[in-house]
């Protein structure tokens, strides 16, 4: 083939790439707002800095400090098959707080009214009046919880739904139990600096029984320069109980990349079931590929009791990088995990995600759909793990994960490790790369429905199998969110 | 030092002997020089360890706490199993214990358009062909077992079917270890070369008829398909049950070319198979399937890599495994797809039936994709007998054993249905008629 026609099939625009060009990032605004902030850099000071703000307690102390410790034994990763600006944790500032909450405002009445209007703007009311009904909501700004509603309501059932910091301080023998089991301390480079700095995140405990009567949901907001996000979740269900929890995050558009280094960790026991629903919407970067947030998560459950289960739902459309591996370890027998991803990525994205199940139980069943839709320059793989240790027998999986193609400087990979260690495990695996069907979109054109439209219809119905997992509330906006970064001019 | 990396030192040192004689031996100036690269890259890189990607599952410590030396000897005394596996009518070239055997080899029916000759021979003739394909692979990026053939081997078989030759004739190049051969060292080299619109069937064995010697043979073979060229290649390997068994196989085609291969893995202890194609012309087709049949305590790792680097071509990958006793399987397939690969169709299946109670497979059929034009789809299964199937045959008053048979017999069925020639067929039933018989 000559040069000149492949530089021409390289170069031109699709339609379709063209409508997928995505519009502004419509949260990337930065709300002005005095703060409390530690100097940037990162040692023992610092981190005992961290505890005196927070009051809290030895062993919590002790704890941040080893891993802080161990943590300066590791590397930084360098396996996977990008390169990404190095990153100064010299030069962050590991603790950032509204000056105002650092007073702890007692109710959620006393909270700045500037950030009540900034949650506002996000579309996150923390106003009970104007609440969503049947959501409460945890808003965590930089480093620390702002406001958790609905807190009376869930007491009376028994559901503990606070910010980290109150948990430690209100039930530390909960949290001293729970906190590291899943995800401990020497995990991984992430996790142990997470382990080192964090600075709050939710937590939420629902006893034995408890069906919870609300969604949760935490709302994550990076707003101050030079800060990276440092949050810890921790959900418990005991025995027989049932949660389901959502978290959004969005961002300012910034030239420089920060850093977002959380721990998620869910403990199921018997019978209980957690379903965790995430919407991430980070700000992405430019055209160029210039600033964006570096989101680099480790999320774990842990189906620990006899029919528990766990399940992951995601929807990724925002970060320069997302690594971000929701994983189910699925020790209990006839223990069910489950894990429904969207990721879309635009201009020079990069997401890198998927899930482990780690069979141990007997009888273990895990469910996997990954759908990637990748446009412009970006990278869009799915890197999974399925292992079948050789106490379970009879396990079961089924793994899907298709990605669609709109461009051609995109990329999609899959990277799907499957370990089958005992002879009774039957799994399935299927993946498919293609672009969107013209035939299809020929027939809705011709039905009277414009390019973008159309596919923006096929797109949805891509999703379906996904977004038929969230709840009803955040299955709207997921949509809503796809079509706002869909949207653009067709060329 | 570690235990492992003292071994794996003096293991690479074994080689220096042996290197020092093929070079100083070598009178083709390009072929010396591309022993000393392949030599240094050797030394440079080493063993590789679990720790490489690559070698995730698959140990070497066995092979590097051997030692092995080259044989001389090329008496076969297993006549009667040889005659019975290669059948009256082939064409063959025949290697025991890496060494030519003129008497066993059958070269005088040959059709013509055909050369079969030693590599020496071809080089003397041939060479510019030979050392263009094979400079297109850089040393510098070869990976250790690779570069020890190229330093290694002695001498190998040429194959050059020409521009428009068409034979139904079976070419097999048979590569046996004698029962006497233990501890042998063998590096078997192919060069295959299919000129513009050929078709020719070409059959590789590496078979041993004892099950309890150890030897470690590396193999490396190159196929080149020119324009509308159609190569049947079917690679059969049955090393005794202690050997170790390395090959590496790179295949380029170029553009309406058609590759059909399957490769029959049955024997050998520990055998790793890495299937390079690169497609690099446009309407090319390519099929690479593989059957791999083990039980005790066998491990076959195999990777392929498909590179599709022109628009329009299929490629179509099939591996089925059956696993019994304590066997294990790695698989791991790769499809690349350049951005100007558009209009790609490429499948990729690997189906294991698990049957022993120790068996463990790892499988990672993976795509890196780059153009969006394209129809892409990989799939793994890990599973068992079906009980109703068993159920359904056990009413009709067959035998559970007898049942199992006839499933798993279906199961490899439809790959060796695929294979048009009677005879390979007819071979490889020979050589699967051990496995099925632990089942």
């Amino acid at each position: 083939m000559n040069k000149a026609v492949e530089d021409k099939m390289l170069n031109e625009k699709t339609i379709e790439e063209n409508a997928l060009s995505s519009r502004e990032y419509k949260y990337g605004f930065y709300t002005d707002i005095e703060t409390d902030r530690i100097p940037a850099g990162l040692n023992e000071d610092v981190i005992n800095m961290i505890c005196d703000k927070k009051k809290e307690p030895d062993w919590m102390r002790e704890w941040r400090l080893k891993a802080y410790r161990h943590w300066l034994t590791l590397k930084e990763p360098q396996w996977p098959n990008f390169k990404y600006g190095p990153i100064d944790y010299q030069a962050l500032s590991y603790y950032t707080a509204p000056k105002a909450a650092s007073e702890g405002p007692k109710s959620l009445d006393e909270v700045d009214p500037e950030l009540i209007k900034t949650f506002e703007r996000l579309g996150i009311p923390l106003s009970e009046q104007k609440r969503l009904t049947g959501v409460a909501v945890d808003a965590v700004f930089d480093s620390v919880s702002v406001g958790t509603t609905h807190q009376s309501e869930l007491e009376k059932v028994g559901v503990i739904f606070c910010s980290m910091t109150e948990a430690i301080e209100n039930h530390p023998e909960l949290v001293k139990k729970y906190i590291g089991s899943v995800v401990p301390y020497t995990d991984n480079f992430f996790a142990t600096l997470n382990s080192a700095v964090f600075s709050d995140g939710s937590f939420c405990y629902i006893p034995k029984g408890v069906r919870c009567p609300l969604e949760l949901s935490t709302y994550f907001r990076i707003n101050s320069a030079g800060t990276g996000q440092f949050e810890r979740t921790l959900i418990v269900a005991e025995e027989g109980s049932y949660v389901s929890y959502l978290e959004g995050c969005t961002a300012p558009m910034r030239d420089e990349n920060q850093l977002h280094a959380a721990v998620v960790e869910l403990v199921a026991l018997d019978n209980a079931e957690i379903k965790y629903s995430t919407v991430q919407n980070w700000y992405s970067g430019d055209k160029e590929g210039k600033g964006g947030i570096y989101n680099f998560v480790t999320k774990r459950g842990n189906c620990r009791g006899r029919r528990s289960k766990i399940s992951w739902t995601q929807v990724e459309a925002g970060s320069a990088i997302t690594w971000k591996y929701p994983s189910v370890i699925l020790k209990g027998d006839e223990s069910i995990g489950e894990f429904y991803s969207v990721a879309l990525t635009n201009h020079r994205m990069e997401a890198d995600t998927g899930t482990k199940m780690i069979h141990i139980g007997k009888n273990t069943t895990s469910t996997i759909v990954s759908k990637g839709i990748s446009t412009d320059e970006s990278n869009n793989t799915y890197r999974g793990l399925v292992k079948v240790q050789p106490s379970a027998d009879n396990a079961r999986n089924y793994s899907q994960c298709d990605s669609m193609l709109v461009g051609n400087k995109c990329s999609a990979n899959t990277f799907p490790y499957i370990e089958i260690n005992n002879n009774s495990a039957t799994m399935e695996h299927e993946a498919s790369t293609s672009k969107i069907n013209a035939e299809q979109l020929f027939y809705l054109t011709s039905r009277g429905l414009d390019m973008e439209a159309a596919i923006s219809l096929i797109i949805n119905g891509f999703c379906k199998e996904v977004f038929k997992e969230l709840p009803l509330e955040f299955a709207v906006e997921a949509v809503k969110l796809l079509e706002m970064k869909l949207e653009g001019s067709v060329g | 030092m570690s235990e492992t990396a003292i071994k794996t030192q003096s293991f690479i040192k074994n080689f220096n002997e042996l290197a020092k004689q093929r070079v100083q031996g070598e009178s083709v100036q390009w072929i010396k020089d591309l022993r000393q690269k392949s030599l240094s890259r050797f030394t440079e890189i080493g063993v590789p360890t679990n720790k490489d990607e690559e070698w995730k599952y698959t140990k070497l410590n066995d092979i590097i706490s051997q030692t092995f030396s080259a044989s001389t000897e090329a008496d076969l005394a297993e006549s009667q199993s040889f005659e019975n596996y290669c059948g009256p009518d082939d064409i063959l070239y025949v290697f025991v214990n890496g060494n030519f055997s003129a008497s066993l080899s059958r070269l005088n029916k040959i059709p013509s358009g055909i050369t079969i000759t030693s590599l020496k021979e071809a080089l003397k003739s041939n060479t510019s062909r030979v050392q263009d394909l094979i400079s297109r692979y850089d040393v510098g990026e070869s990976t250790t077992f690779v570069a020890l053939n190229s330093a290694l081997t002695d001498d190998g078989v040429f194959i050059g079917i020409d521009a428009n030759t068409t034979t139904k004739e079976c070419i097999h190049i048979v590569h046996v270890t004698s029962a006497s051969a233990a501890e042998a060292l063998s590096f078997p080299r192919s060069v295959i070369m299919a000129g513009k619109s050929c078709e020719a069937t070409v059959l590789e064995s590496h078979i041993s008829f004892k099950d309890d010697i150890t030897y470690f043979t590396n193999a490396l073979t190159d196929i080149y398909l020119a324009e509308n060229a159609t190569l049947h290649y079917t690679k059969a390997q049955h090393e005794s049950l202690k050997a170790y068994h390395i090959n590496n196989t790179r295949v380029w085609q170029e553009q309406n070319s058609n590759l059909d291969s399957i490769s029959v893995q049955t024997g050998s202890r520990l055998n790793r198979n890495n299937l390079d194609i690169v497609l690099n012309g446009e309407g090319i087709n390519s099929t690479l399937n593989g059957l791999y049949c083990l039980y005790g305590h066998q491990h076959v790792d195999n990777h392929t890599a498909v590179d599709h680097r022109f628009p329009n071509c299929i490629s179509n990958q099939l591996y089925k495994g059956i696993l019994n006793q304590s066997a294990r399987a790695v698989f791991n397939g790769k499809i690349f797809v350049k951005p100007i690969a558009q209009q790609t169709n490429s499948y990729q299946l690997n189906k294991n039936l698990l049957l022993g109670t120790d068996c463990r497979v790892d499988t990672k059929p993976q795509l890196e994709i780059f153009a969006d034009d394209v129809r892409c789809t990989h799939g793994a299964t890990i599973g068992q007998l079906n009980d109703d199937e068993l159920f359904y045959l056990q009413t009709r008053c067959i035998g559970k054993v007898a049942a199992k048979k006839m499933l798993a017999r279906g199961f490899v069925d439809d790959l060796l249905n695929t294979i048009q020639d009677e005879e390979i067929n007819r071979k490889l039933h020979i050589l699967l008629e051990p496995s099925f018989a632990q089942l």
